[in-house]
């Protein structure tokens, strides 16, 4: 009798280091794939056919397409297949927890905030890359181009990833209002398709536009994307990997203080 | 005592005839302005946001736009700011009703359904002028096209109008699931917006998905309304008025058979 309740007693040590943290990672990823399970196989197919309808049907804007603005469509719609699920479709999840009040479950949940991080990261990573390659694939079909893909792009993958799912993390999480969430990230898709240098040079927007976006880091991650998959076509990557990488800090620091709160 | 108890009697007869339609055609227009009032104005800035933010993104698609490019542009935008109001607003209204049970309940009211669909079809047609000429206008400053504006664009863009709620409600009826009609609806703008030539000329279209476009309501809307502004380049408008009352009809006609069956 006294043993069983001892075994109900939460542990009296703290547990942390490493295998805590790793079991934790592969609990939370485990729990957001299964828990997704229905809408990640549809996502994949919805981000793979609207990253192939881009690329194709960009040309027909055109009678006949100059190469730069295939080649800019092509090496900017991996970009936005790479940040839609973290940065659009994260913050609308987190935000239709709260309405269903089932966010305080979630949050109650006996794992550290970084592996949960770091497991989220991982799922919106999964779910963009596929329509990445279908992406570039038909872009070389269509187009007759020849990526040569370098080593630099991993990391600018990695990161590029990384700052949409921190910066959709911190709008889910540090936004308390549900409502106001869902609003920025619609708009967000908005301003990504079109009011970003992504999907064009930036010299095609107004000036002032395209100095507001050297600010944000949409058009930098198209350059470091961009850096990576072509050769001689981009310049100040620098500059860009560390805008680009400041938003992901700035976006993983405001959901570790929101997360970090008690209340 | 036993004449307080007694509840009211009901009419034995049926009321019915053209004075008992046009009685509830007009309750049901008081009925539905009274409830537009919390949101007509915010649709209406939704939509020249939407219809002022496409003219403004495809042109920054183009190094550099020549004025072909700005004129159709410019006169695709009413189209643009048309029918995202018919196709996903109209939809989305009536999902949430749905969702929300104010559907049923405003089908519970004594007027007849065929008074309360027309209703419908007339509120949102007249509200959803404005939106398109305001965009219309904004669009045609930015680009500095002028414009040859002719009387056969108020019969025209009615009939878009019409043709755009009439459809998207007859969608909404028709498709059980809310959550089916959102996520096609929004499918279909993306398809629309890329694939249909409402701000390029058809030319640029290979010869299949042209025939497709042309049997599809949304090209025959950019070019009803674009013969109204511009004159010489829209040919062959007959069919396209054809065309739009056909798909007009048809949203009726999937309107009448969900109103008329009981369940």
């Amino acid at each position: 009798m006294m043993a069983a309740v001892t075994g109900l007693a939460p542990s009296a040590t703290v547990r942390k280091g490493l295998p805590y943290w790793a079991e934790s990672y592969w609990a939370m990823t485990r729990w957001h794939l299964i828990g997704l399970r229905m809408w990640l196989g549809l996502l994949v197919v919805v981000q793979i056919m609207a990253g192939a309808g881009f690329v194709l049907g960009i040309a027909l804007f055109f009678d006949r397409i100059p190469v730069t603005a295939a080649l800019f469509v092509s090496t900017g719609v991996p970009v936005i297949n790479l940040v839609l699920v973290g940065l659009i479709l994260g913050p609308q999840l987190v935000a239709e927890q709260k309405v269903q009040q089932s966010y305080d479950f979630v949050r109650s949940m006996p794992v550290p905030r970084a592996p949960a991080a770091a497991a989220w990261y991982t799922v919106c990573l999964l779910a963009g890359l596929p329509a990445v390659a279908v992406s570039l694939v038909i872009a070389q079909a269509r187009y007759g181009f020849s990526f040569s893909p370098s080593p630099a792009i991993v990391p600018a993958v990695l990161l590029t990833a990384f700052t949409g799912t921190m910066i959709g993390y911190g709008l889910g999480h540090a936004v308390p209002n549900p409502m106001v969430t869902q609003l920025v990230t619609q708009l967000l898709v908005f301003v990504i398709f079109g009011f970003t240098p992504i999907l064009f040079p930036a010299w095609q927007l107004p000036h002032w536009l395209a100095v507001v976006n050297w600010w944000f880091p949409f058009g930098h991650m198209a350059v470091i994307v961009r850096a990576g998959l072509t050769t001689g076509m981009v310049t100040g990557i620098a500059s860009s990997y560390l805008i680009v990488a400041v938003w992901g800090i700035i976006g993983a620091a405001a959901s570790a203080w929101a997360l970090g709160r008690r209340g | 005592m036993s004449t307080a108890a007694s509840p009211p009697v009901l009419a034995s007869t049926t009321r019915s005839g053209i004075g008992y339609w046009v009685a509830g055609l007009r309750s049901m227009l008081r009925f539905d302005l009274a409830r537009a009032r919390q949101w007509a104005a915010l649709m209406v800035v939704i939509q020249v946001l939407m219809g002022v933010g496409m003219a403004l993104i495809y042109g920054f698609f183009y190094p550099r736009i020549s004025h072909e490019t700005a004129l159709y542009i410019t006169t695709g935008t009413p189209a643009l700011a048309l029918i995202p109001l018919g196709f996903v607003m109209v939809p989305a209204s009536v999902g949430e009703q749905k969702l929300g049970g104010t559907f049923d309940f405003t089908w519970s009211l004594p007027a007849p359904r065929s008074a309360q669909a027309t209703s419908t079809f007339l509120l949102f047609t007249l509200l959803s002028l404005p939106g398109a000429v305001l965009a219309l206008v904004i669009s045609a400053w930015h680009y500095g096209v002028s414009l040859s504006i002719s009387a056969q664009i108020v019969p025209g863009t009615l009939l878009c109008a019409l043709t755009a709620v009439s459809v998207g409600f007859g969608m909404a009826l028709v498709i059980a699931d809310p959550l089916l009609t959102n996520l096609i609806t929004n499918a279909l703008m993306f398809v629309v917006l890329l694939f249909t030539p409402i701000v390029y000329p058809p030319s640029h279209l290979p010869a299949w998905l042209f025939a497709v476009d042309r049997a599809l309501p949304f090209y025959n809307m950019a070019q009803v309304i674009r013969a109204g502004l511009t004159s010489g380049l829209v040919t062959g408008l007959a069919s396209c008025y054809l065309i739009l009352m056909g798909w007009t009809a048809a949203g009726w006609l999937m309107t009448a058979w969900v109103v008329g069956r009981r369940h």
